[in-house]
């Protein structure tokens, strides 16, 4: 899909817990477009309902109402066997937790979605040798042994990233990645990831870091589940990083963050 | 103050306790299932125990039966008799002789003039004895225990054919005899303490000294005797009997029987059901107790934070502890009080025609306590148990729990780190593809988590057990093979000439009718000699088969067939004489003494277990015979062959040799079906309930991984499918391991239970049926795996993934 069109897009999406006592409107109706090569970021305060939107257009949640688009295609009507086959061949993600799984070391971890995709007629071997570049290039091939209890949290959200690459995703998903990374780990991840969306890979990104944030070319902003404002900011450059930082957070302060 | 605070620790104990169990219904409904179940068991089987004994011992204080009583066919010495009484005058209390009349079912008929309802009791395969009320002891009793008098023309009808044939006061029975049709009216059922049990082969009818008289002149009956004795306070059964058989002179043809032989083989045959209950309860307990195990562990690892900040708050250890107890001990109580309630219910129904068969049994301080102790037991182990298990809270270290959330140490932490790592370090995923991604992420999960998993196997284990042990009892009793046991060869047909007068000419005219018969080969008589020898107790009468004994018919435990010189005996009898292989034993027939070497120990069920053999061949002058015979014909019907002869031979008991062995073993074998079907029914219920229990647990925790497979791209299908696979994966391995312990030490368990009941099997082999319990049961055990699979991962296809996350 070529850059600057439409590639992700919600319409009049919602989302309402019952599950609650009265029940819990988190989403109200959200229309979002998500430009092709774009690196989208999701702010709001705790509770605005940022994780939840971005959950509902990766197809990991059902919305109430409303209907989501990948590549002109409507992702609410498909059947959980598509959507997860959407989820493996066009879709990465990488949340605040790695969420590994213990019994296989980091490099099985990694090639797992890439393995899946092969199973459905993938070839196996590149699939492999891809993921050992991306372990390569994100400087984390000396730990591909290594158990997930044994490496670091930087490391591991590296890993992370190399496994939400490892499918060739169109878009990919990212639910605070830095959450719970200390400040030189953050920087460690938001380089890898801003390096993945200069190789033309969709990013949206939800977080409540400004730093973190100042690297998407777009922010918007979620109170109550409404999307009330959204900040153009173009693409970010390593000169003018903290410039980006204070104007976003002179924009948030405007919105009341 | 101090009371104060305990009363308000004690509320919020309460109340910690009722949030948990509404906030867990699933888990903690499956967990009171199961107690309950256990508890239900328990209790219904100790009551029914505490209840058939009660019955037993009532009827016996109404009845008075015989501490020992010798049954006898022929004619008698009552001299002799008498002269045996004197001479034990200080162990016998009382004795008697009391004559009965034996008649064939089908010479019984009824009908009810009432309605013109009639019919007979032909089908019924025991013996029908008519006897007058004796005046000392042995009494028949009616239902309230009283001795019943009948008056002439009247019948008391034994309280079996009350309940099998609806015989009820105002029917009329007719005894079909040489001189025509004897009627007598029925005026009610009389209890037996002596026949009771469902084992007994035989029952009696009461009547009048007139009828009795007349249906003697009458002819068409086999008269019988039975010399019977109480015994003084003190003295031993075993001891007069062996007394008894060494005196000589006395009437010895057919059964000697102790008190405490009927009371065991009423225990057995009516008490079964009572004994599996415990069995199938003691099961459950374990499976219980499992399972708490597991339900606290995770419960303590799920809420390590929160017991964390307990501890850091300063809450001691045995507070945090008494917050998880007092729900457990809550529902502990609960499943004892429901299930003891439960247990009332159906032990009144499952005693209600032990009642109708003895008595009435007294309700004691025994009724109440027995079932309240085995409650009790039940809920200290439960109880017993929790308190273990939630020991872990004092190891529990505060900053582990807050920070890291983790029940471990540093020290297990690390070595929990050391073992993660061995394991990755050679998955190989690599290697794997296609749809072998799933299947190999489920053998990882299952190599690496094992621990967690164990329940599931040891579960359906403890239920293969469970269900195979009574199937493959059950099977093996009725297998043909089974005749080996009852120390006969697995031959066709199968007659007994005994405990009549003129058994040779009988014999020898049977084995001419079958020699010329084309249908018959291979017909081979055995004889039954009567020596005596001396046993622990004195000298004793010693009945050994004679005639060519072959190899594999006999059961041997030791040693092998008896050659010319030697002598084979049955394990009680081997005990009773204090011999083994290899020993001598010397016996004397009345006219000389030979001295024989014992051959071979071998298991026999019959005559009460007390059996010998000797090879030979002995035409005339034996106490009784039996002779086989095989069919020329392997298709050809030996139900139809035995009536023919059994017509023209009626006092030769011809049968096909698997009738002779269903019919003594019938009742037993219903008993154990009964039992193996209920620990089917639980064992399969209890199986389904577990793997719900533990998925229900076992999803929860692996909420986050399912999370992170559903974000990669696997199908809601594909999670479903690997937690299916590594279920039906530990639920086969349990299922096997069940099913090769059944096998082996389950084996040798009926065996030692089979020993303890002195019937005179010590060493069974099992002979399964191998579609029953090799496929069908294994296939419900791994369908009831499924089922739970079914059930609990319903809810994954329609949740929100993010939440696992």
């Amino acid at each position: 899909m070529s850059q600057g069109t439409v590639t992700l897009e919600s319409r009049e999406l919602s989302k309402t817990y019952y599950s609650t006592d009265p029940p819990t409107e988190v989403l109200l109706g959200i229309d979002l477009s998500v430009r092709a090569g774009e690196f989208l970021v999701i702010m709001g305060a705790s509770g605005s309902g940022k994780s939840t939107l971005l959950y509902s257009i990766s197809g990991m949640d059902k919305p109430t109402s409303g209907n989501v688009t990948l590549e002109g295609r409507e992702l609410t009507s498909l059947s959980d066997a598509e959507m997860s086959n959407v989820r493996l061949t066009r879709m990465g993600f990488v949340f605040q937790q790695p969420h590994f799984l213990r019994n296989l070391d980091v490099r099985d971890n990694i090639l797992l979605p890439a393995l899946k995709g092969a199973a459905k007629g993938k070839d196996k071997d590149a699939a492999i040798a891809r993921v050992d570049a991306l372990m390569e290039r994100f400087g984390i091939s000396h730990i591909k042994d290594h158990g997930i209890t044994q490496v670091s949290g930087g490391q591991l959200q590296r890993a992370s990233i190399c496994r939400a690459l490892a499918g060739e995703p169109s878009v990919l998903f990212a639910d605070e990645p830095t959450g719970a990374l200390n400040s030189s780990m953050s920087d460690e991840v938001m380089d890898a990831l801003t390096d993945v969306h200069r190789d033309g890979t969709t990013i949206v990104m939800v977080t409540h870091d400004p730093g973190v944030a100042a690297r998407g070319d777009r922010v918007i902003y979620l109170r109550d589940g409404a999307l009330v404002d959204a900040n153009e900011m173009g693409p970010w450059q390593p000169d003018t990083a903290q410039q980006r930082e204070d104007d976003l957070l002179t924009w948030l302060r405007e919105l009341g963050f | 103050m101090r009371s104060t605070t305990v009363k308000n620790g004690e509320r919020l104990y309460l109340r910690y306790a009722y949030n948990d169990l509404s906030r867990n219904k699933g888990v903690n409904a499956a967990l009171i299932v199961i107690l309950i179940l256990s508890a239900f068991l328990m209790a219904t089987g100790s009551m029914v125990i505490e209840r058939l004994a009660g019955s037993i011992s009532r009827l016996s204080e109404q009845g008075k039966p015989p501490d020992f009583l010798q049954m006898h066919l022929g004619d008698y010495d009552r001299a002799a008799l008498e002269r045996f009484a004197a001479d034990h005058e200080s162990e016998i209390a009382a004795w008697l002789v009391e004559e009965m009349l034996g008649f064939d079912s089908a010479s019984l008929t009824w009908e009810r003039p009432s309605t013109g309802e009639n019919g007979d009791l032909a089908a019924s395969r025991i013996d029908n004895l008519f006897v007058t009320q004796n005046a000392e002891f042995d009494f028949l009793v009616d239902w309230t225990g009283g001795v019943v008098r009948p008056a002439a023309g009247e019948v008391y009808v034994p309280v079996l054919y009350e309940q099998q044939y609806g015989l009820t006061a105002g029917d009329v029975l007719t005894i079909s005899t040489d001189a025509g049709p004897h009627r007598l009216e029925v005026r009610g059922s009389v209890k037996d303490a002596q026949m009771a049990a469902s084992l007994s082969p035989s029952s009696r009818f009461l009547i009048h000294p007139e009828d009795f008289e007349a249906l003697a002149r009458a002819g068409g009956a086999v008269p019988e005797i039975i010399a019977e004795y109480r015994l003084t306070a003190g003295s031993d059964a075993n001891a007069i009997q062996t007394a008894y058989e060494g005196a000589g002179g006395l009437p010895t043809n057919g059964q000697p029987v102790t008190g405490q032989q009927l009371r065991i083989i009423s225990m057995i045959s009516d008490g079964l059901v009572a004994f599996a209950l415990v069995f199938i309860s003691l099961v459950l307990v374990a499976i219980a107790l499992l399972n708490l195990r597991f339900v606290i562990s995770g419960s303590l690892e799920d809420e390590v934070h929160e017991i964390g900040a307990m501890k850091a708050i300063g809450i001691p250890d045995r507070a945090i502890s008494a917050l998880y107890l007092t729900k457990y001990s809550i529902l502990a109580l609960v499943a004892c009080v429901v299930g003891g309630l439960l247990a009332v219910v159906a032990a009144n129904a499952l005693t209600q025609s032990i009642e109708t068969s003895y008595a009435q049994a007294p309700v004691g301080i025994w009724t109440f306590l027995v079932p309240l102790i085995a409650l009790a037991a039940v809920y200290v182990i439960v109880v017993a148990i929790c308190r273990g298990v939630l020991g872990r809270v004092k190891k529990i270290e505060v900053v582990n729990a807050l920070v890291h959330g983790s029940t471990l140490d540093e020290k297990q932490t690390a070595r929990r780190a050391k073992r993660e790592a061995r394991w990755v370090r050679r998955t190989g995923l690599a290697s794997s593809s296609g749809a072998g991604v799933n299947r190999r992420l489920a053998l990882l999960d299952l190599r690496a988590e094992g621990r967690a998993w164990v329940l599931v196997p040891v579960v359906f284990g403890l239920t293969a057990v469970l269900i195979t042990l009574p199937a493959n009892l059950v099977s093996t009793f009725e297998s043909p093979q089974f005749v080996t046991y009852l120390g006969a060869p697995e031959r066709d047909l199968r007659a007994d000439v005994q405990f009549q007068q003129g058994v040779d000419d009988v014999k020898d005219r049977l084995v001419a009718a079958m020699a010329d018969d084309d249908r018959l080969t291979d017909v081979q008589t055995y004889a039954y000699v009567d020596y005596s020898a001396d046993s622990a107790d004195g000298r004793a009468r010693l009945r050994v088969e004679v005639g060519n004994h072959v190899d594999g018919a006999i059961r041997f435990s030791q040693g092998g067939l008896p050659q010319d010189g030697q002598i084979a005996l049955s394990i009680l009898n081997a005990e009773k004489y204090q011999v083994g292989v290899g020993d001598d034993l010397t016996i004397d027939d009345g006219d000389e003494s030979i001295t024989v070497q014992v051959s071979g120990i071998y298991q026999d069920l019959t005559a009460g277990g007390q059996t010998a053999k000797m090879p030979g061949e002995v035409t005339e002058g034996a106490s009784a015979y039996t002779v086989f015979a095989d069919l020329a014909d392997d298709g050809a019907d030996p139900a139809g062959i035995a009536d023919e002869y059994g017509e023209q031979f009626p006092t030769a008991g011809v049968k096909p040799t698997q009738e002779y062995a269903r019919e003594t073993l019938g009742v037993l074998i219903d008993s154990m079906r009964g039992a193996a079907w209920i620990a089917l029914v639980f064992g399969l219920g209890v199986a389904v309930l577990i793997t719900s229990l533990f998925l229900k647990l076992r999803l929860t925790r692996d909420r986050p991984k399912m999370g992170v497979l559903s974000a990669i791209g696997f199908s809601a299908n594909e999670i479903v499918g690997q937690v299916r696979t590594k279920t039906l994966l530990v639920v086969a391995a349990g299922t096997v391991v069940g099913l090769v312990f059944a096998a082996t030490a389950g084996q040798s368990l009926a065996s030692a239970a089979l020993a303890a009941a002195q019937l005179g099997i010590t060493d069974l082999t099992f002979i399964p049926n191998p579609w029953l319990v090799y496929v069908l049961y294994p296939l419900l055990l791994l369908g009831a795996g499924h089922l739970g699979v079914a059930l609990l991962t319903a809810g994954i296809r329609r949740a929100d993934k993010s939440q696992w996350l």
